[in-house]
């Protein structure tokens, strides 16, 4: 197919036509003047240029191909349709190692003995600084442990401060505490000295007075019995004590009796009268046979009372008289139960009873 | 040209023992999961690893906060030795920064150090012993340690360790016991220290003065020193190594507070090797042999024998410590002290 895009044929002879765009008025008026210096120049160059000379007779010169090969020269440019077609697609291959050619000169060198450097004089700085670092190292490291041993040497002087202080605290506490309880017992002490001496002045001003107040006891104590008769006359008390209250009891009794008589005479008297009374009213009544029944009580009654006198025995008795023993029986009891009071009393010698009785006897 | 700083860019650290770095503050995450793999091996790298990085006190802030701690107390219970062993060893690195005590503290590991005590291992014992001697210089370590009830354990253990774990052991018990000394009283440890203080080695000799020292500072445990131990110090006040002067002159400081003390100090004829303490110029043990003479001053005939020894005492007067110079001045009052002035009785 024909593409004007591609050159066909023989590129020798095509002429390579410019690309037709509209130049402007300033382009085509410098193309001119550029054309007429083209040719004025070429007609210069012309001039210069030394011509072939003027052919030798019986020769031409004629135009030739010097070429290593002949082309046809024609206007007619031989055309050949050729296809192409890229192969399917390959893996790259790998790209061969790539030595450049061997360029610029071979050079040797050597290093002698001696040329590069002086080991013993480069070797000084870093020795220096390795040994420099290692001892700068070591020096921090001894700082540290004197540091270290400082602080504690700092710890056990402030621990020894510390423990002594304490002690003397507690040394002092103790002192104090011993004081204290020192002072305690003393306090004590003084205390109980006190109170000895107090008890010894009472037990003194007691033993004084209790000394002066038994003085006077005794004759006041006898003055006192003999006040109240503890000091008496045996015989005098014994009369006094036994022998009268007998005789009172005797004198009662006798008294007594004779009352009793009486009583009963003026009871008998008054019974016979009644009796005449009524028998002179009435019509005698059988009262006879209830006379000596009642007989023998009032006669056991009489020897109980009184064992000498026999007056009242003889007498008779009626039934009403019943109330007269009882009160006789009483009666004989009040006495032996004064004689009976009267011997126990007299034995004790307190005042009070005795006071009592001799008041009784007196009386 | 080399220069004179130390370089942040340490040499490349091919040690294959230990696990890879990750870069940054990524580091510490990635070892902590590290730590929980079921692997025995990957366990064991990332402990060699984050033992080397906990020199570090930001490294060690960091590990607290991310929760380090927890996995560690895990792992301190772990079968295979080394892993306790390094377990322990981390534990130690971060109980000697402030940050890592503190950290120690607040997450409970002390308890949880408890079960290490019995360790078949020497290291793992060691280790978990320093920890403990360096939670004791703290006051808060020193109580945490009572409070997990550590101390009879600890006393117990005196009788079997070896030297150098002992030496560990008196150092956190006098630490402990300055705090409350009623716990190893009560497991007898007045007996145990007095067996130690005839020990063969130096510093076991003086530690164990220390500890008798701090026991002594308590009432109960004066009771306890006065009874036996009074005499065994009084040798040790002739012992050569000035340490062990020191901390005997302390220890009888202390137990002479009490009357009992006092008068067997005199049986045991104490003041003749104190006032050589004192004479000396350069001793450590001056403050402390000064501060016993005045406590042996206040019985009658202490009195009478450094009423003799006065001018010794006028010599410290010109020491350049300040509180030696207090302490002579109280002594020579306490000795020239007349009974019965009514300032006292009042």
């Amino acid at each position: 197919m024909y593409d004007r895009r591609v050159v066909r044929g023989n590129t020798y002879a095509l002429q390579v036509i410019p690309v037709s765009t509209q130049p402007s008025l300033l382009e085509i008026q410098r193309r001119r003047e550029a054309r007429r210096r083209a040719l004025a120049r070429k007609r210069a160059k012309e001039q210069m240029l030394s011509r072939t000379p003027e052919p030798v007779e019986g020769r031409e010169h004629v135009h030739v191909q010097t070429e290593l090969y002949l082309e046809e020269i024609s206007d007619r440019i031989i055309e050949v349709d050729i296809e192409c077609q890229t192969d399917a697609f390959l893996d790259r291959p790998a790209t061969p190692l790539f030595i450049p050619a061997k360029t610029g000169k071979d050079v040797a060198t050597q290093i002698e003995e001696g040329e590069l450097f002086d080991f013993d004089i480069e070797v000084k700085p870093i020795l220096e600084v390795l040994v420099g670092k290692t001892i700068e190292q070591a020096l921090l490291e001894v700082m540290e442990e004197e540091e270290l041993a400082q602080l504690w040497a700092h710890q056990r002087a402030y621990a020894e401060l510390r423990n002594a202080e304490l002690a003397e605290a507690q040394r002092l506490e103790e002192q104090d505490r011993r004081y204290r309880e020192e002072q305690e017992r003393r306090k004590l002490q003084h205390m109980q000295m006190l109170q000895k001496q107090k008890e010894t002045t009472e037990k003194i001003a007691a033993r004084a007075f209790a000394q002066r107040y038994l003085t006077d006891l005794i004759p006041s104590v006898f003055n006192n019995l003999r006040e109240s008769g503890f000091f008496y006359d045996p015989i005098e008390r014994d009369i006094e004590t036994e022998f009268l209250p007998w005789l009172m009891t005797e004198v009662e009794e006798t008294l007594e009796r004779k009352v009793l008589g009486r009583t009963m005479l003026d009871s008998l008297i008054s019974t016979v009268v009644e009796k005449r009374l009524d028998a002179f009213s009435h019509k005698p009544l059988p009262d006879q046979p209830e006379a000596p029944v009642e007989e023998p009580k009032p006669t056991e009654a009489a020897p109980q009372e009184a064992g000498e006198t026999d007056a009242a025995d003889q007498l008779v008795t009626d039934q009403e008289e019943t109330d007269p023993p009882v009160t006789e029986k009483e009666e004989t009891d009040q006495p032996v139960a004064e004689e009976q009071l009267s011997r126990r009393t007299s034995s004790q010698l307190e005042e009070r009873d005795q006071a009592g009785t001799e008041d009784l006897e007196i009386e | 040209m080399a220069h004179a700083r130390i370089s942040e860019n340490l040499p490349p650290d091919i040690d294959p023992t230990k696990a890879p770095i990750a870069f940054g503050r990524r580091a510490l995450p990635k070892l902590n999961e590290e730590l929980q793999s079921p692997e025995l091996l990957t366990q064991q790298r990332a402990l060699m690893a984050l033992c080397d990085l906990v020199h570090d006190p930001e490294k060690v802030y960091q590990a607290i906060e991310i929760g380090f701690l927890d996995n560690l107390k895990n792992l301190l219970l772990h079968h295979d030795r080394i892993v306790r062993q390094k377990t322990t060893q981390i534990l130690y690195i971060m109980a000697m920064h402030s940050v890592g005590r503190q950290g120690l503290i607040q997450n409970g590991v002390i308890s949880a150090l408890t079960e290490l005590l019995d360790d078949p291992v020497d290291i793992c014992r060691k280790n978990t012993h320093q920890i403990f001697e360096m939670m004791a210089r703290l006051p808060e370590g020193a109580v945490g340690i009572l409070c997990a009830g550590l101390v009879p354990f600890l006393v117990l253990k005196l009788k079997t360790e070896s030297e150098e774990i002992q030496e560990l052991i008196l150092d956190t018990l006098s630490n402990c016991l300055r705090v409350e000394a009623s716990e190893a009283l009560a497991t007898d440890a007045v007996t145990i220290l007095k067996e130690k203080l005839t020990h063969s080695s130096v510093a076991i000799r003086s530690k164990a003065a220390c500890v008798l020292l701090e026991i002594s500072t308590h009432p109960e445990g004066k009771v306890a020193v006065c009874e036996e131990v009074i005499p065994v110090l009084v040798n040790l006040l002739e012992d050569t190594d000035p340490e062990i002067q020191a901390s005997a002159a302390g220890a009888l400081m202390f137990a002479t507070i009490r009357p009992q003390g006092r008068f067997s100090a005199l049986d045991a004829e104490a003041i003749p090797p104190l006032l050589k303490l004192v004479a000396e110029e350069t001793s450590k043990a001056r403050l402390s042999a000064i501060k016993t003479l005045t406590m042996l001053a206040e019985v009658p005939q202490g009195r009478r024998t450094l009423l003799d020894h006065t001018d010794t005492f006028q010599q410290c007067l010109n020491d350049p410590s300040e509180a030696v110079k207090r302490a002579a001045e109280t002594a020579i009052s306490v000795i020239k002290w007349k009974p019965f002035s009514r300032r006292d009785v009042s």
